[in-house]
């Protein structure tokens, strides 16, 4: 007999299907796709989006959403690179206080996000947006426009230095990624968060402090908006205003891949690690195989179309707005 | 929060040099209106000197305000005296920043301003002399549209043919990689000009070089991070057959030396364009191998001046040839072998241009392809 699958499994494992069948499907057309050389690649791409990723996970998770990470990476870069040239210019010493100093200025504005968001009650949409866009203008006023190069060998080691074939800054997103897991699954804060999203009156009918849970979780992703600036400095060895560019798409695109939904309640950052996969795989794979880049956009909206129809029962809904 | 302080330190500084610069242009209108008795030194601090272009994320802009700054400090201002428009890449933002400048401050606007994209020139340039204004444009402008046909109001236009030098960075590139083996190239956004030129100049280059293949063309949208990707997702397509890279812009570079970094294979060489200040340093260490200058800084004070100078009558653009009017701005090509002297006088600081000679670097009239 065959046994009952339902349609909840089904839509749980869709994104890791689809991972795998776009794997088969770009190594059938160039094997060189499938080497340890090449997802080294793939994973050096995918570690900054994956961090800011997470974050916003936690946020969406929720039902809210918060469009302020490229502000705040940009930040949270600048400032980085700052502070390492200012106090000696090398991680190993002093120099390392830059790697705290910009989690805090991360977790500074995921405060304020969160503040602006709960206390004027502006929806997290417009107030994440808005506070994105002040990110962007701080970075500005910093660096003047320039861009602040990051030359220490120790730090760039994250990119150079390899253990099995992928690179340092591969393992530090891993380890934060099941800090992360841990925060959803395991402290009362992460289970609150699905509480929250999977309906916001019962929450606050069970006596939760939603308003102070919300704050938090923008905290918790400014940290990893921060983390990820990091790492994309470590990528690049530059830090400047469009560091944060295009991390917004990419962030929001993987959750949602991934299979969290965007109405909140379900979902975690398991499903965001396979969603950030999946759109590096894709870009990636897309010059492997030598197509056009219009293609690589085109696939990926479709992609997200598809996705945000499968991650819930739509026969659950009405209407939609 | 030390910037804070650095930037009223440097406002101060401003404010300094401004009551120096000015007591200097004030004897020096003295002086001209003594001199030049037949002609009333034209009020000329009545006329807005206004800049409106992209962004201040790029160098090229950077370099272009500098360049405005310069100028206007050349009058005996501060360098807040130049109004900055700020379009962020829409061109919508760029003209209605246009109009409600010219409502402000009417025909005593002289403007320089890149209209985005090539549509946008027509409306900007018709509202400067609807309202008897004066406008220099550069780089976007359709070929139907000419500065005679608006008599003085449009003074003039600027762009770079990015083909020539795009051509001699590939072959100081293909030269390097000993005339034979595969190249990747890296282009700006498709639909952009300066992108198509620059991947035009790597193809006629080619002709001459039968032993070089090209691989494969991809965008990376003049995008650094988006750069690194595509040359990571080159290395596993073409591997070891990749003796060279060109790019169309240092920031695309930067990614690309980045990628080669992560694999530990940094001897490949790479060309790029656009002489930003990092890229040039990194031609000096030998880095990079080629890029091309553009001088931002002059093209930013020129423009300015030229807008200024018809405003205030110094010169009748009707009256000047048609090259005057139209023509290539400055291009050249640093190599390994110049970078450190180039760097000394163009990077480390700005040669002292004189703003009145406007078209001390032009390179000719612009060609049409008919």
């Amino acid at each position: 007999m065959v046994p009952h699958i339902s349609a909840e499994t089904i839509r749980r494992w869709v994104p890791l299907f689809v991972l795998l069948g776009l794997v088969l499907f770009f190594t059938a057309l160039n094997p060189h796709f499938f080497s340890v050389r090449n997802f080294a690649r793939i994973a050096i791409s995918a570690t900054p989006a994956l961090m800011v990723a997470v974050g916003v996970t936690f946020v969406i998770l929720m039902g809210s959403i918060d469009l302020s990470m490229e502000g705040t990476i940009a930040v949270a870069a600048v400032m980085f690179a700052l502070i390492l040239n200012r106090l000696g210019g090398s991680v190993v010493g002093v120099g390392g206080l830059a790697i705290p100093g910009a989690l805090v200025v991360g977790a500074a504005l995921g405060a304020i996000n969160g503040l602006i968001h709960v206390k004027l009650k502006i929806p997290s949409f417009m107030a994440s947006l808005s506070l994105g866009f002040v990110g962007v203008g701080l970075s500005l006023l910093i660096t003047g426009g320039d861009r602040i190069l990051i030359d220490d060998p120790v730090f760039r080691s994250l990119l150079t230095v390899r253990f099995g074939g992928f690179p340092l800054m591969t393992y530090v997103a891993l380890f934060c990624l099941v800090v992360a897991w841990f925060i959803q699954a395991n402290t009362t804060i992460g289970r609150n968060f699905y509480a929250i999203g999977g309906g916001e009156e019962l929450a606050r009918g069970s006596g939760l402090n939603v308003g102070r849970l919300r704050i938090i979780a923008f905290v918790i992703a400014g940290v990893f908006y921060a983390l990820g600036a990091i790492l994309a400095v470590a990528r690049l060895g530059i830090a400047e205003t469009e560091t944060g560019r295009n991390f917004m798409f990419v962030s929001i695109t993987s959750v949602v891949v991934g299979g969290t939904a965007l109405a909140g309640g379900s979902g975690g950052v398991w499903n965001t690690l396979i969603g950030v996969l999946i759109v590096n795989v894709i870009g990636n794979g897309m010059v492997v195989i030598g197509l056009p880049d219009y293609f690589q956009d085109g696939m990926l909206g479709l992609l997200v179309i598809s996705a945000v129809y499968l991650s819930m029962d739509r026969r659950a809904f009405s209407f939609v707005k | 929060m030390s910037f804070i302080k650095n930037y009223i330190e440097q406002q101060m500084l401003n404010r300094r040099k401004l009551l120096l610069l000015s007591a200097y242009g004030l004897c020096g209108a003295a002086f001209g209106a003594s001199v030049r008795p037949g002609r009333a030194a034209p009020a000329s601090r009545d006329i807005k000197v206004a800049w409106s272009y992209r962004d201040r994320t790029n160098p090229y802009w950077n370099g272009i305000v500098s360049g405005g700054e310069a100028f206007v400090e050349s009058l005996g201002w501060s360098s807040g005296d130049l109004i900055n428009l700020i379009n962020g890449g829409s061109s919508e933002k760029s003209l209605s920043d246009v109009k409600s400048l010219l409502s402000r401050y009417g025909n005593k606007t002289a403007l320089a301003i890149d209209p985005n994209d090539m549509p946008n020139c027509r409306p900007v340039v018709e509202a400067v002399s609807q309202a008897g204004a004066y406008v220099s444009t550069i780089w976007n402008k359709t070929d139907d549209l000419h500065p005679w046909d608006f008599g003085d109001n449009y003074v003039s236009h600027m762009t770079w043919s990015d083909v020539q030098p795009s051509e001699q960075t590939a072959r100081v590139l293909f030269d390097a990689m000993g005339g034979k083996g595969g190249v990747v190239h890296l282009g700006g956004i498709a639909s952009n000009n300066p992108a198509i030129e620059r991947l035009k100049g790597l193809k006629n280059a080619l002709k001459s070089y039968p032993n070089i293949e090209l691989l494969a063309v991809q965008a990376a949208d003049w995008d650094t991070q988006k750069a690194n990707q595509v040359m990571s997702g080159f290395l596993t397509r073409y591997g070891d057959a990749i003796k060279g890279v060109h790019c169309a812009s240092d920031t695309m570079a930067y990614g690309v030396i980045e990628a080669l970094r992560a694999e530990g294979t940094e001897n490949i060489p790479v060309v790029s364009y656009d002489g930003n200040a990092q890229a040039v340093q990194m031609v000096a260490q030998g880095k990079l191998l080629a890029t091309v200058f553009t001088n931002p800084h002059w093209a930013g004070g020129i423009t300015a001046s030229l807008a200024y100078h018809a405003a205030i009558g110094s010169f009748k653009p009707s009256k000047e040839p048609k090259e005057h009017r139209e023509f290539y701005g400055p291009a050249m090509v640093v190599t390994t072998k110049d970078a450190k002297d180039f760097k000394a006088k163009y990077i480390d600081s700005n040669p002292q241009y004189n703003w009145n000679d406007f078209w001390a670097l032009a390179k000719g009239p612009i060609q049409y392809d008919t």
